[in-house]
Protein backbone atom coordinates (compact mmCIF):
# COMPACT_ATOMS: atom_id res chain seq x y z
CA UNK A 1 0.00 0.00 0.00
CA UNK A 2 3.00 2.02 1.13
CA UNK A 3 4.84 1.08 -2.62
CA UNK A 4 1.14 2.70 -4.05
CA UNK A 5 1.16 5.71 -2.65
CA UNK A 6 5.01 6.62 -3.15
CA UNK A 7 4.11 5.34 -6.90
CA UNK A 8 1.23 7.77 -6.83
CA UNK A 9 3.66 10.63 -5.48
CA UNK A 10 6.35 9.97 -7.98
CA UNK A 11 3.73 9.82 -10.55
CA UNK A 12 1.92 13.25 -9.66
CA UNK A 13 5.23 14.87 -9.37
CA UNK A 14 6.88 13.67 -12.71
CA UNK A 15 3.86 14.90 -14.21
CA UNK A 16 4.70 18.46 -12.51
CA UNK A 17 8.24 18.27 -13.53
CA UNK A 18 7.54 17.47 -17.21
CA UNK A 19 4.97 20.45 -17.39
CA UNK A 20 7.24 22.80 -15.96
CA UNK A 21 8.98 23.85 -19.03
CA UNK A 22 5.62 24.78 -20.73
CA UNK A 23 4.92 27.52 -17.83
CA UNK A 24 7.35 29.86 -19.33
CA UNK A 25 4.76 30.54 -22.02
CA UNK A 26 1.91 30.25 -20.25
CA UNK A 27 3.08 33.10 -17.64
CA UNK A 28 3.12 36.02 -20.46
CA UNK A 29 -0.66 34.89 -21.59
CA UNK A 30 -1.72 35.07 -18.04
CA UNK A 31 -0.34 38.57 -16.91
CA UNK A 32 -1.19 39.96 -20.64
CA UNK A 33 -4.82 38.45 -19.70
CA UNK A 34 -5.17 40.09 -16.79
CA UNK A 35 -3.58 43.30 -17.74
CA UNK A 36 -6.22 43.41 -20.91
CA UNK A 37 -9.16 41.94 -18.90
CA UNK A 38 -8.75 45.79 -16.17
CA UNK A 39 -8.33 47.73 -19.25
CA UNK A 40 -11.66 46.27 -20.86
CA UNK A 41 -13.13 47.33 -17.76
CA UNK A 42 -13.55 43.69 -15.83
CA UNK A 43 -13.14 44.03 -12.27
CA UNK A 44 -10.68 42.82 -10.65
CA UNK A 45 -12.02 39.60 -9.03
CA UNK A 46 -14.44 38.53 -12.02
CA UNK A 47 -10.97 38.21 -14.13
CA UNK A 48 -9.25 36.07 -11.76
CA UNK A 49 -12.40 34.03 -11.06
CA UNK A 50 -13.07 34.02 -15.03
CA UNK A 51 -9.41 32.49 -14.88
CA UNK A 52 -10.65 29.56 -12.79
CA UNK A 53 -14.45 28.76 -14.50
CA UNK A 54 -13.44 29.17 -18.08
CA UNK A 55 -9.98 28.36 -17.28
CA UNK A 56 -8.76 28.81 -21.24
CA UNK A 57 -5.88 31.18 -22.39
CA UNK A 58 -7.08 31.60 -25.73
CA UNK A 59 -11.23 32.16 -25.06
CA UNK A 60 -10.14 34.12 -22.13
CA UNK A 61 -7.83 36.77 -24.67
CA UNK A 62 -11.17 36.99 -27.17
CA UNK A 63 -13.42 37.69 -24.42
CA UNK A 64 -11.26 40.45 -23.41
CA UNK A 65 -10.52 41.85 -27.11
CA UNK A 66 -14.36 41.56 -27.66
CA UNK A 67 -15.84 43.44 -24.41
CA UNK A 68 -13.12 46.45 -25.68
CA UNK A 69 -15.09 46.48 -28.99
CA UNK A 70 -18.09 46.61 -27.19
CA UNK A 71 -19.56 43.67 -28.51
CA UNK A 72 -22.53 42.11 -27.19
CA UNK A 73 -23.05 38.67 -24.65
CA UNK A 74 -24.52 36.42 -27.12
CA UNK A 75 -21.23 37.22 -29.65
CA UNK A 76 -18.20 37.07 -27.28
CA UNK A 77 -20.34 33.67 -26.22
CA UNK A 78 -20.52 32.69 -29.30
CA UNK A 79 -16.93 33.09 -30.76
CA UNK A 80 -15.82 31.54 -27.15
CA UNK A 81 -17.74 28.50 -27.38
CA UNK A 82 -16.65 27.95 -31.24
CA UNK A 83 -13.15 28.94 -30.08
CA UNK A 84 -12.94 25.92 -27.26
CA UNK A 85 -14.65 23.26 -29.65
CA UNK A 86 -11.18 21.48 -29.84
CA UNK A 87 -10.98 20.57 -26.18
CA UNK A 88 -13.77 17.73 -27.54
CA UNK A 89 -11.10 16.52 -29.63
CA UNK A 90 -8.45 16.20 -26.86
CA UNK A 91 -11.38 14.64 -24.41
CA UNK A 92 -11.44 11.99 -27.29
CA UNK A 93 -8.41 11.33 -27.58
CA UNK A 94 -7.70 10.65 -23.95
CA UNK A 95 -11.07 9.18 -23.52
CA UNK A 96 -9.68 5.39 -23.81
CA UNK A 97 -6.89 6.04 -20.99
CA UNK A 98 -9.39 7.22 -18.27
CA UNK A 99 -12.60 5.97 -19.15
CA UNK A 100 -11.81 3.23 -16.19
CA UNK A 101 -11.45 5.92 -13.31
CA UNK A 102 -14.41 6.92 -10.78
CA UNK A 103 -16.25 9.66 -12.23
CA UNK A 104 -14.94 11.73 -9.81
CA UNK A 105 -11.26 11.24 -11.71
CA UNK A 106 -12.79 12.22 -14.96
CA UNK A 107 -14.51 14.95 -13.62
CA UNK A 108 -11.47 16.58 -12.41
CA UNK A 109 -9.12 15.59 -15.31
CA UNK A 110 -11.87 16.93 -17.67
CA UNK A 111 -11.42 20.47 -15.83
CA UNK A 112 -7.46 19.96 -16.32
CA UNK A 113 -7.64 19.56 -19.67
CA UNK A 114 -6.31 22.30 -21.43
CA UNK A 115 -3.96 22.94 -24.64
CA UNK A 116 -0.52 22.84 -22.24
CA UNK A 117 -1.61 19.93 -20.29
CA UNK A 118 -3.36 17.45 -22.83
CA UNK A 119 0.26 17.40 -25.09
CA UNK A 120 2.17 16.56 -22.00
CA UNK A 121 -0.07 13.81 -20.74
CA UNK A 122 -0.76 12.15 -23.67
CA UNK A 123 3.21 12.02 -24.71
CA UNK A 124 2.88 9.90 -21.37
CA UNK A 125 -0.02 7.61 -22.35
CA UNK A 126 1.30 6.77 -25.85
CA UNK A 127 4.83 6.64 -24.90
CA UNK A 128 4.59 4.49 -21.70
CA UNK A 129 3.94 0.88 -21.53
CA UNK A 130 0.35 -0.37 -21.06
CA UNK A 131 1.61 -3.36 -20.23
CA UNK A 132 -0.06 -2.53 -16.69
CA UNK A 133 -3.44 -2.42 -18.36
CA UNK A 134 -3.48 -5.51 -19.90
CA UNK A 135 -4.71 -7.63 -17.03
CA UNK A 136 -8.80 -6.14 -16.92
CA UNK A 137 -9.05 -7.00 -13.17
CA UNK A 138 -5.95 -5.48 -11.97
CA UNK A 139 -5.64 -2.29 -14.42
CA UNK A 140 -7.17 0.04 -11.91
CA UNK A 141 -4.98 -0.83 -9.63
CA UNK A 142 -1.69 -0.52 -11.26
CA UNK A 143 -2.14 2.37 -13.89
CA UNK A 144 -1.01 5.02 -12.25
CA UNK A 145 -0.66 7.64 -15.27
CA UNK A 146 -3.99 9.89 -14.21
CA UNK A 147 -1.46 10.81 -11.52
CA UNK A 148 0.84 12.17 -14.00
CA UNK A 149 -2.10 13.69 -15.86
CA UNK A 150 -3.27 15.15 -12.52
CA UNK A 151 0.02 17.06 -11.69
CA UNK A 152 0.51 18.22 -15.56
CA UNK A 153 -3.07 19.46 -15.39
CA UNK A 154 -2.36 20.95 -11.58
CA UNK A 155 0.88 22.94 -12.35
CA UNK A 156 -0.90 24.68 -15.52
CA UNK A 157 -3.89 25.50 -13.24
CA UNK A 158 -1.29 26.91 -10.54
CA UNK A 159 0.40 28.59 -13.31
CA UNK A 160 -2.49 30.38 -14.81
CA UNK A 161 -4.26 31.49 -11.51
CA UNK A 162 -0.99 33.21 -10.24
CA UNK A 163 0.15 35.06 -13.56
CA UNK A 164 -3.51 36.28 -13.99
CA UNK A 165 -3.30 37.63 -10.45
CA UNK A 166 0.11 39.27 -11.35
CA UNK A 167 -1.55 40.73 -14.31
CA UNK A 168 -4.31 41.83 -12.22
CA UNK A 169 -1.83 43.67 -9.73
CA UNK A 170 1.00 44.64 -12.38
CA UNK A 171 -2.10 46.11 -14.84
CA UNK A 172 -3.50 47.95 -12.42
CA UNK A 173 -0.53 50.45 -11.97
CA UNK A 174 -0.50 51.00 -16.09
CA UNK A 175 -2.07 54.19 -17.25
CA UNK A 176 -4.60 53.91 -20.10
CA UNK A 177 -3.24 56.20 -22.25
CA UNK A 178 -0.33 53.60 -22.58
CA UNK A 179 -2.44 51.50 -24.84
CA UNK A 180 -1.92 48.68 -23.11
CA UNK A 181 -5.09 46.71 -24.72
CA UNK A 182 -2.83 47.01 -28.15
CA UNK A 183 -0.93 43.55 -26.79
CA UNK A 184 -4.34 41.64 -27.32
CA UNK A 185 -4.52 41.87 -30.93
CA UNK A 186 -0.74 41.99 -31.27
CA UNK A 187 -0.99 38.70 -29.54
CA UNK A 188 -3.08 37.52 -31.94
CA UNK A 189 -0.89 38.52 -34.42
CA UNK A 190 1.93 36.12 -33.50
CA UNK A 191 -0.35 33.63 -32.69
CA UNK A 192 -1.57 33.55 -36.65
CA UNK A 193 1.86 33.80 -38.21
CA UNK A 194 2.37 30.19 -36.22
CA UNK A 195 -0.70 28.87 -37.44
CA UNK A 196 -0.52 29.95 -40.61
CA UNK A 197 1.33 26.98 -42.17
CA UNK A 198 -1.27 25.77 -45.16
CA UNK A 199 -3.64 27.07 -47.67
CA UNK A 200 -6.47 26.21 -46.06
CA UNK A 201 -5.51 28.09 -42.82
CA UNK A 202 -4.38 31.23 -44.66
CA UNK A 203 -7.86 31.26 -46.58
CA UNK A 204 -9.92 30.81 -43.43
CA UNK A 205 -7.86 33.90 -42.04
CA UNK A 206 -8.03 36.01 -45.19
CA UNK A 207 -11.32 35.04 -45.45
CA UNK A 208 -12.61 35.53 -41.74
CA UNK A 209 -10.41 39.08 -41.61
CA UNK A 210 -12.25 40.43 -45.02
CA UNK A 211 -15.85 39.44 -43.58
CA UNK A 212 -14.82 41.29 -40.48
CA UNK A 213 -14.74 44.39 -42.50
CA UNK A 214 -17.41 43.69 -44.52
CA UNK A 215 -20.02 42.79 -41.38
CA UNK A 216 -18.84 44.88 -39.59
CA UNK A 217 -22.02 47.26 -39.38
CA UNK A 218 -24.12 44.19 -37.53
CA UNK A 219 -25.02 44.67 -34.25
CA UNK A 220 -23.58 43.76 -31.21
CA UNK A 221 -20.57 42.86 -33.16
CA UNK A 222 -22.50 39.79 -34.50
CA UNK A 223 -20.24 40.44 -37.67
CA UNK A 224 -17.31 38.89 -35.94
CA UNK A 225 -19.23 35.86 -35.58
CA UNK A 226 -20.31 35.79 -38.96
CA UNK A 227 -16.95 36.46 -40.31
CA UNK A 228 -15.38 33.26 -38.34
CA UNK A 229 -18.09 31.33 -39.66
CA UNK A 230 -17.36 32.26 -43.19
CA UNK A 231 -13.75 32.19 -42.67
CA UNK A 232 -14.59 28.22 -41.67
CA UNK A 233 -15.96 27.47 -44.82
CA UNK A 234 -13.16 28.80 -46.93
CA UNK A 235 -10.99 27.08 -45.04
CA UNK A 236 -12.67 23.80 -44.82
CA UNK A 237 -13.45 24.07 -48.76
CA UNK A 238 -9.86 25.07 -49.79
CA UNK A 239 -8.54 22.23 -48.14
CA UNK A 240 -10.69 20.24 -49.88
CA UNK A 241 -9.73 22.21 -53.54
CA UNK A 242 -6.11 21.28 -52.76
CA UNK A 243 -7.00 17.79 -52.04
CA UNK A 244 -8.97 17.04 -55.44
CA UNK A 245 -6.30 19.06 -57.08
CA UNK A 246 -3.57 16.68 -56.68
CA UNK B 1 -22.04 45.36 -20.50
CA UNK B 2 -23.29 44.94 -16.41
CA UNK B 3 -21.65 42.91 -14.45
CA UNK B 4 -24.32 40.70 -13.83
CA UNK B 5 -24.84 40.26 -17.29
CA UNK B 6 -20.77 39.71 -17.64
CA UNK B 7 -20.69 36.94 -14.85
CA UNK B 8 -23.64 34.94 -16.77
CA UNK B 9 -21.95 35.06 -19.82
CA UNK B 10 -18.45 33.96 -18.42
CA UNK B 11 -20.19 31.02 -16.58
CA UNK B 12 -22.37 29.87 -19.97
CA UNK B 13 -18.78 30.06 -21.63
CA UNK B 14 -17.17 27.99 -18.68
CA UNK B 15 -20.11 25.47 -18.17
CA UNK B 16 -19.67 24.74 -22.12
CA UNK B 17 -15.75 24.54 -21.96
CA UNK B 18 -16.33 22.02 -19.38
CA UNK B 19 -18.85 19.75 -21.44
CA UNK B 20 -16.45 20.27 -24.32
CA UNK B 21 -13.81 18.59 -22.00
CA UNK B 22 -16.28 16.31 -20.44
CA UNK B 23 -17.85 15.27 -23.38
CA UNK B 24 -16.13 11.83 -24.53
CA UNK B 25 -14.72 10.79 -20.98
CA UNK B 26 -17.74 11.37 -19.33
CA UNK B 27 -21.10 11.57 -21.34
CA UNK B 28 -20.51 9.94 -25.01
CA UNK B 29 -19.00 5.89 -25.37
CA UNK B 30 -18.43 6.64 -29.07
CA UNK B 31 -14.54 7.84 -29.81
CA UNK B 32 -14.84 8.17 -33.35
CA UNK B 33 -15.68 11.75 -33.96
CA UNK B 34 -16.29 13.05 -37.84
CA UNK B 35 -13.77 14.17 -39.95
CA UNK B 36 -15.63 17.32 -40.59
CA UNK B 37 -15.31 17.90 -36.84
CA UNK B 38 -11.29 17.44 -36.97
CA UNK B 39 -11.49 19.26 -40.25
CA UNK B 40 -13.35 22.42 -38.58
CA UNK B 41 -11.50 22.76 -35.48
CA UNK B 42 -7.95 22.96 -37.46
CA UNK B 43 -9.39 26.51 -38.83
CA UNK B 44 -11.06 28.15 -35.91
CA UNK B 45 -8.05 29.86 -34.17
CA UNK B 46 -6.95 31.60 -37.34
CA UNK B 47 -10.46 32.78 -38.23
CA UNK B 48 -10.99 33.80 -34.85
CA UNK B 49 -7.82 35.56 -34.22
CA UNK B 50 -8.16 36.99 -37.93
CA UNK B 51 -11.44 38.48 -37.47
CA UNK B 52 -10.56 40.12 -34.47
CA UNK B 53 -7.21 41.66 -35.40
CA UNK B 54 -9.22 43.12 -38.46
CA UNK B 55 -11.63 44.50 -36.25
CA UNK B 56 -9.65 45.72 -33.85
CA UNK B 57 -7.68 47.84 -36.35
CA UNK B 58 -10.14 48.90 -39.00
CA UNK B 59 -13.27 49.03 -36.97
CA UNK B 60 -14.18 51.68 -35.29
CA UNK B 61 -17.62 52.09 -33.32
CA UNK B 62 -19.27 49.86 -35.95
CA UNK B 63 -17.84 51.47 -38.96
CA UNK B 64 -15.36 50.45 -41.25
CA UNK B 65 -12.64 53.60 -41.25
CA UNK B 66 -9.30 52.28 -43.03
CA UNK B 67 -6.79 55.34 -41.55
CA UNK B 68 -3.66 55.31 -43.02
CA UNK B 69 -2.78 58.25 -40.79
CA UNK B 70 -3.69 56.13 -37.70
CA UNK B 71 -0.63 54.44 -36.27
CA UNK B 72 -2.48 51.42 -34.87
CA UNK B 73 -2.25 49.78 -38.04
CA UNK B 74 1.36 50.60 -38.99
CA UNK B 75 2.06 48.96 -34.79
CA UNK B 76 0.26 45.63 -36.06
CA UNK B 77 2.25 45.68 -39.60
CA UNK B 78 5.37 45.76 -38.04
CA UNK B 79 4.31 43.43 -35.38
CA UNK B 80 3.65 41.16 -38.07
CA UNK B 81 7.48 41.59 -39.64
CA UNK B 82 8.70 40.47 -36.70
CA UNK B 83 6.08 37.75 -36.18
CA UNK B 84 7.02 36.36 -39.39
CA UNK B 85 11.19 36.54 -38.61
CA UNK B 86 11.40 35.84 -35.25
CA UNK B 87 8.18 33.25 -34.66
CA UNK B 88 8.00 35.21 -31.08
CA UNK B 89 5.45 36.08 -29.39
CA UNK B 90 7.13 38.30 -26.44
CA UNK B 91 8.93 40.13 -29.68
CA UNK B 92 6.06 40.95 -31.88
CA UNK B 93 4.86 42.55 -28.42
CA UNK B 94 7.18 44.11 -27.48
CA UNK B 95 8.48 45.57 -31.33
CA UNK B 96 4.42 46.07 -31.71
CA UNK B 97 3.79 48.41 -28.45
CA UNK B 98 7.12 50.02 -28.98
CA UNK B 99 6.49 50.70 -32.66
CA UNK B 100 2.85 52.09 -31.62
CA UNK B 101 4.48 54.56 -29.03
CA UNK B 102 7.27 55.96 -31.14
CA UNK B 103 4.30 56.64 -34.34
CA UNK B 104 2.00 57.96 -31.53
CA UNK B 105 5.36 60.56 -31.03
CA UNK B 106 5.78 61.16 -34.69
CA UNK B 107 2.25 61.34 -35.93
Amino acid sequence: MSATRSTRRAEFLAGCRDEAPLQLGVVPFGMLYGIGALAAGMPAWLAQLASAVVFAGAAQLVIVQMLTAAAGALPIGLTASLLNLRHVLYSASVADYVRHLPRRWRLLLAYLLTDEAYAVAILRYQTTSAAATKDDTTSDARDLRHWYFLGCGFTLWATWQLSTAAGLLFGATIPAEWDIDFAVPLTFIALLTLLLRERAGQAAALVAALGALAFATLPYKLGLVAAILLGLLAGVWAARFARDGK
Amino acid sequence: MSTAALIGLLVAVGLVTFLYRYAMIGLFASRNLPGWLHALCRHIAPASFAALTASALFVHGGEVAIDLAAPKPWAALVAALVAWRTRSVLATIGTGMAALYLLKFLL
